[in-house]
């Protein structure tokens, strides 16, 4: 009689499942699964809707301070100032957005949809026909795109995307129209199951599952810009001075090379190395939602960011910031204004 | 302000020792506040809600008590926190508002906090629908509040707080920051292993308190 199948212990299992939860992904099936596993996810699956301490304390202020004044005294506008002070993220957003410039960005929009199951959520025609503005849902993240033009050249980005299968995606983005530059493989240094490809519109995607889960990737978001840089080690402290980003994450070779590096701001991750081969920079424009636009635009431009745009409030309600890092790539840091 | 009938008092005493089993002279003090109120809880809160109708700057002790419940309800309606927390200021800066119009008539306060947070997510999924032809968030018709599930997330939310400092911080970091165990074995200087053991601890205990009944 064979021995049973060791168990792997209760912590890493639950850990692979709770992982699968945050980013939607299906668990591997586990081999010999520990009863434990379901009711600790079903108490997980609560905790998915735990409340930010920070909000439950910064709303009872608020209401605190409301009650002491007039209460009766310009309530709406007043309770609308003050969420607008507390939620800065436009709902569906997280912290960093890519937004894509390309030729043709209805067919974009169309291979978005066939290859990554992308939903499109806005679309805003020019009189022209072509598209000032357009927004793609995929996995947990949006797409923003838009039609170049005379003053605006295109600026395709390179796109690390996770998905349930990177296989199947990856042929269905063949199908859609994109070219194989290597089919997923297990020997991708990053661990993950990880293919690349390029897309017509001169974009390039790295498909990738995730495997084991644990240790999972840094901050798994469905996407995350990936920045080919030159000199790119004096990336990451520019973004920690000019964003507050964070490192999660960096590998050097012994000479200080960058090979890889997660940076956090906000809620979501980009990734950046060195320049190498045919991965060579492509400056990009990058959307990324912030508490306080006008502290954050001036702060950038302190540690060496360029303006491009000083602070305005848009007609689609946000107030937003354009600068340019010292690598060429632009930044909108937006602030969600309410609706 | 209406005078207490000996009727309606008594009635509510009678109802409150059939319920409770302890005799109703014990509660006179709270005779003003509870009346027409069903249960000792009921009368608490109504006590509450007049303090704060007499004097606003006593609405807090009124937001600590229902925050988890009305966060809650309308998180897992919206599935987005930027929205919950949109939604969940309105509907407190809304009921802070107004709160002289709430009438006791028999309907618990948290009945009226959630009547203004289902309208508050049947407008925000309205104007979605308006706004994008092609919504993926189209006005539930499930809307009513579920109460035992309601009361459920409510009670594991407040357990949260009571776990010991570090598995409450790794549950906060994991569920609410979704940060990778990688991140947060990085920021509580400990190893990934020992990150993925406080979780499982945080979450079989929260599992033994719900299971167990005590909060």
């Amino acid at each position: 009689m064979p021995k049973h199948l060791p168990k792997r212990p209760l912590a890493d299992q639950l850990e692979e499942v709770v992982q699968a939860m945050l980013v939607s992904l299906q668990p591997r099936p586990e081999k010999s699964p520990h009863r434990d596993v379901a009711p600790l996810l079903s108490i997980a699956r609560e905790l998915r809707f735990l409340p930010r301490e920070e909000f439950r304390a910064t709303l009872k202020s608020d209401l605190q301070r409301r009650a002491s004044m007039s209460v009766n005294e310009g309530t709406e506008s007043a309770a609308a100032a003050t969420a607008k002070a507390v939620h800065y993220m436009r709902p569906g957003f997280t912290s960093i957005t890519p937004y894509i410039i390309v030729n043709g960005a209805s067919q974009f929009i169309d291979f978005l949809k066939h290859a990554f199951d992308g939903v499109e959520r806005l679309r805003v025609p020019a009189p022209d026909g072509t598209l000032m503005h357009s927004e793609v849902a995929i996995g947990n993240g949006i797409i923003e795109a838009g039609d170049a033009n005379a003053q605006i050249p295109p600026a395709p980005t390179d796109i690390h995307l996770y998905v349930n299968n990177a296989d199947a995606t990856f042929d269905r983005a063949l199908a859609a129209g994109a070219t194989s530059i290597y089919r997923p493989t297990d020997e991708h240094p990053s661990g993950d199951r990880w293919g690349a490809l390029k897309d017509p519109f001169g974009n390039r995607w790295y498909i990738a599952t995730p495997r084991g889960w644990t240790p999972g990737p840094e901050g798994l978001r469905s996407i995350q810009p990936y920045l080919h840089l030159r000199e790119a080690h004096k990336m990451i402290p520019f973004l920690e001075a000019a964003f507050g980003a964070e490192d999660v994450g960096t590998h050097k070779t012994p000479e200080g090379r960058v090979l890889h590096s997660t940076m956090r701001i906000g809620n979501a991750t980009l990734e950046i190395d060195e320049a190498h081969g045919e991965y060579q920079p492509k400056p990009c424009v990058l959307h990324v939602y912030v508490p306080n636009a006008d502290a954050m635009y001036a702060q950038a431009l302190r540690v060496g960011a360029t303006s491009v745009e000083p602070p305005t409030d848009k007609p689609y309600g946000d107030r937003s910031a354009g600068v340019k890092d010292p690598f060429g790539n632009t930044w909108y840091l937006n602030t969600f204004l309410g609706r | 302000m209406a005078s207490v009938t000996f009727f309606g008092v008594s009635s509510y005493y009678s109802r409150a020792m059939k319920a409770t089993g302890r005799p109703g002279k014990k509660k006179t003090h709270k005779r003003a506040a509870s009346r027409n109120a069903k249960t000792p809880a009921q009368a608490e809160e109504r006590f509450l809600v007049e303090a704060a109708q007499s004097d606003p700057a006593r609405f807090a002790a009124l937001y600590e008590l229902h925050f988890e419940r009305v966060y809650g309800f309308i998180a897992g309606r919206v599935h987005d926190r930027a929205t919950a927390e949109d939604l969940t200021s309105g509907v407190f800066y809304k009921a802070l508002a107004n709160l002289k119009s709430y009438e006791w008539r028999g309907v618990p306060f948290v009945a009226w906090l959630l009547r203004i947070a289902t309208n508050a997510v049947i407008d925000r999924s309205q104007r979605a629908s308006r706004e994008h032809a092609l919504t993926d968030d189209p006005p539930d018709p499930g809307i009513k509040p579920d109460m035992r599930a309601i009361e459920y997330r409510a009670r594991l939310f407040r357990l949260v707080k009571q776990l010991p400092e570090t598995q409450r911080r790794v549950v906060q970091e994991r569920f609410v920051d979704q940060r990778s165990i990688r991140e947060i074995a990085t920021r509580l200087g400990k190893s990934e292993g020992a990150v993925k053991q406080l979780q499982l601890r945080a979450l079989e205990r929260l599992r033994a308190q719900m299971e167990g009944g005590h909060a």
